[in-house]
């Protein structure tokens, strides 16, 4: 009963604001207290996020001058020039690339989340640290370092030939499994994360119906432990998606001339083509895509609290 | 052309108004405001070769031997305040933006697009000691296009491009830019990570300019780059890893990396260089003084500093790149005594395949062919 009565304290109380209220001065003091509190969070995007973003889609407009420097205008090129077939090769490999990475997180991420939050026991914490604190190094030094231990003559190769397990022509590198696994190994924590978050929040008493219920392992893992993590699974898919579609390292360091990301030609236009309007189009394009896969996560988490809601 | 500086001529006035006209339509609307005439002539103010404090130097990771800045130090009695960029539009965008830095190294296009647009101080090589062994010894240099008479700039290093190639897998080549399309090396073979670097292979392969901004030529050099493609493996600027590590049976390579794999690899001769018959395109850095530079009179010391053959000596030895003074040449023959072809001679910069400038809707035309090639 106990995790009953705090939940019911921190979510708003059922029935808006009628309810709220009903229930007199304390609780809207509450609420102006929430409101305050959340208004250095606002300022901070409204600053940052939407002034930068503001900046990208103004630019998107602009033109180079002979120095290199972006130039504000009215100038539709940069949007026409996002026709060539290149772009759309690029961004649809990207899609692809970014779905099939969340897909293996997803598969990674479980196992690894269900053992820590439900078999971690006092070492939870710990496993936790030794999963985020090699991801304090810097991304691209790490990338670097797998590029070199992935190499055709390197150590992984090497062994592996020695084993009679892979002849002369096998190479990693410049390839597209190469790619999503650089993803992979890049966002798979923000996977775990979410997942681990939600699992710890899980009732163990469903799982245990579960089993009462006659539920093999795997079919109470898939029908009770699965759906009751799903928002920690969409949240999760959403972090790792976001990122890998825009991501340019692996791309650069894994991959060859077949596995251009669209962040790769984005990073193109700014630093060597100096071509900063071009390139704030093609984010703009990006965002666009990945605002309709937003959309489609908001529509599903507002059902979701609805759900709860009734 | 004199390399003193001269009062205002009509014509600088001119474009120095338009340059004043222009920054005021657009210092509302742009990032940075363009130059007036009196910044004009501050640019043009001859420097005095005297301490004026301390060094706020800008370039390249790890381009000058440490021991040669120490030197420095010693005998100024000066500080050198170091910081790096990592590319020529990394370091434009810093000036840009305001930060102000006693001495920066650009290219030779890059030279030529900031002095236009008035970012650098002039430079009276009268008044620079050493300066005779590099305007006396490269004639090449008393007058580049990039930059007429030199009158912004210095030359600091020269290197060419070519391929790099594994001797033990694929064995002799046939000194063409062809090469890359090698049966054997079919699948193993790397570009530069580097618009003008490819456009400028294609053409010089088909017999084009090497900076053509012509759309019917690029169609062509897209063309011939489209044939190379599915026998890459990729496109990378880090060509000496590759042909350490065993990824790349050959590559493109800038000949001051190829020097420099020189100290790296356990046995240089299983690696060689070549530079195609067709062309090998060109390249320098220069030393060069922001207009907005703080310690101008210390920029120019370091300058001479640097000029000092003691000096050139330990930085060729470091960094593996030739410097266009005279009396070096021995010092970097010996250091890429396996790979002659990483010398830069004088008839190499004769032939002055430099990339150059192009205009705004030329330069457009080499994105897309660029992004034609690399994403396919």
């Amino acid at each position: 009963m106990a995790p009953r009565t705090r939940s019911a304290t921190a979510r708003p109380p059922r029935g808006g604001r009628a309810g709220g209220e009903a229930r007199g001065g304390p609780a809207r003091a509450e609420a102006r207290l929430w409101t305050r509190l959340m208004l250095p969070g606002t300022l901070w995007m409204t600053g940052f996020l939407l002034a930068s973003l503001l900046l990208v889609a103004t630019l998107a407009f602009g033109t180079t001058d002979p120095l290199g420097n972006p130039r504000f205008g009215f100038n539709p090129d940069n949007f026409a020039a996002l026709a060539e077939p290149a772009y759309r090769t690029v961004l649809l490999r990207s899609l692809g690339y970014a779905l099939i990475t969340c897909l293996i997180c997803l598969a990674v991420a479980y196992p690894v989340a269900y053992a820590i939050a439900l078999h971690g026991g006092r070492f939870k914490n710990l496993l936790i640290a030794a999963i985020v604190v090699p991801f304090f190094a810097n991304y691209l030094v790490r990338m670097y370092g797998w590029s070199v231990v992935l190499s055709d003559d390197g150590p992984l190769l090497g062994a592996l030939r020695d084993l009679g397990l892979a002849d002369d022509g096998t190479k990693i590198l410049q390839t597209g499994p190469g790619v999503i696994a650089g993803l992979v190994y890049g966002f798979v924590v923000f996977m775990i994360i979410p997942l681990y978050a939600a699992m710890e929040r899980m009732d163990t008493a469903l799982i245990e119906a579960g089993r009462d219920l006659y539920g093999g392992p795997l079919r109470t893992f898939f029908f009770v432990t699965v759906p009751a993590t799903r928002q920690g699974a969409a949240a999760g898919c959403v972090l790792v998606f976001l990122p890998a579609m825009g991501d340019f390292v692996s791309a650069q360091l894994m991959g060859g001339p077949d596995q251009i990301m669209i962040g790769n030609l984005i990073q193109d236009k700014f630093f060597q083509g100096q071509n900063w309007p071009l390139g704030s189009a093609l984010t703009m394009l990006l965002m666009a895509v990945l605002l309709l896969g937003m959309l489609g996560y908001l529509r599903r988490t507002r059902k979701d609290e609805a759900e709860a809601a009734r | 052309m004199s390399p003193e500086a001269h009062p205002l001529t009509r014509r600088s006035f001119l474009r120095a108004g338009t340059a004043a006209a222009l920054g005021l339509t657009a210092a509302g609307c742009g990032f940075a405001s363009e130059d007036d005439k009196a910044a004009q002539q501050a640019v043009e103010t001859p420097i005095d070769v005297k301490v004026d404090g301390d060094l706020v130097y800008f370039n390249w990771a790890d381009f000058i031997d440490p021991a040669v800045f120490e030197g420095f130090e010693k005998e100024y009695g000066v500080k050198v305040v170091q910081s790096n960029y990592d590319s020529m539009e990394g370091m434009a965008a810093k000036l840009n933006a305001g930060n102000r830095y006693d001495i920066i190294f650009p290219t030779a296009k890059w030279s030529q697009r900031l002095a236009a647009g008035g970012k650098l101080r002039t430079i009276d090589h009268g008044r620079l000691k050493n300066a005779e062994a590099v305007f006396g010894g490269y004639d090449y240099f008393a007058d580049p296009w990039y930059d007429p008479g030199s009158r912004h700039t210095v030359p600091f290093t020269m290197y060419k491009t070519g391929i790099g190639w594994r001797r033990d897998r694929l064995g002799d080549l046939t000194g063409s830019w062809g090469d890359l399309w090698n049966e054997q090396a079919k699948g193993k073979v790397f570009v530069l990570d580097d618009r003008d670097e490819v456009l400028g292979m294609g053409a010089l392969k088909l017999g084009l300019d090497v900076s053509t901004e012509d759309p019917d030529d690029l169609a062509r050099v897209t063309e011939t780059l489209r044939s190379l493609r599915p026998r890459l493996r990729g496109f990378s600027s880090d060509s000496y890893n590759n042909l350490l590590n065993g990824n790349a049976d050959m590559t493109q390579a800038w000949s001051g990396d190829m020097a420099a794999m020189l100290a790296q690899a356990e046995d240089p001769a299983v690696f060689g260089f070549e530079v195609a018959k067709e062309g090998a395109p060109v390249n320098s850095d220069c030393y060069a003084i922001p207009a907005d530079a703080q310690h101008p009179g210390t920029a120019m010391l370091f300058i001479d500093y640097m000029l000092r053959p003691s000096s050139v000596k330990k930085n060729i030895e470091y960094i593996g790149y030739p410097m266009p003074v005279r009396g070096s040449e021995d010092t970097y023959s010996a250091l890429v005594e396996p790979f002659p072809q990483c010398l830069v001679t004088a008839s190499d910069l004769k032939d002055d395949l430099y990339f150059r400038n192009a205009t705004a809707k030329g330069e457009q035309h080499r994105d897309t062919a660029w992004t034609d090639v690399k994403a396919g």
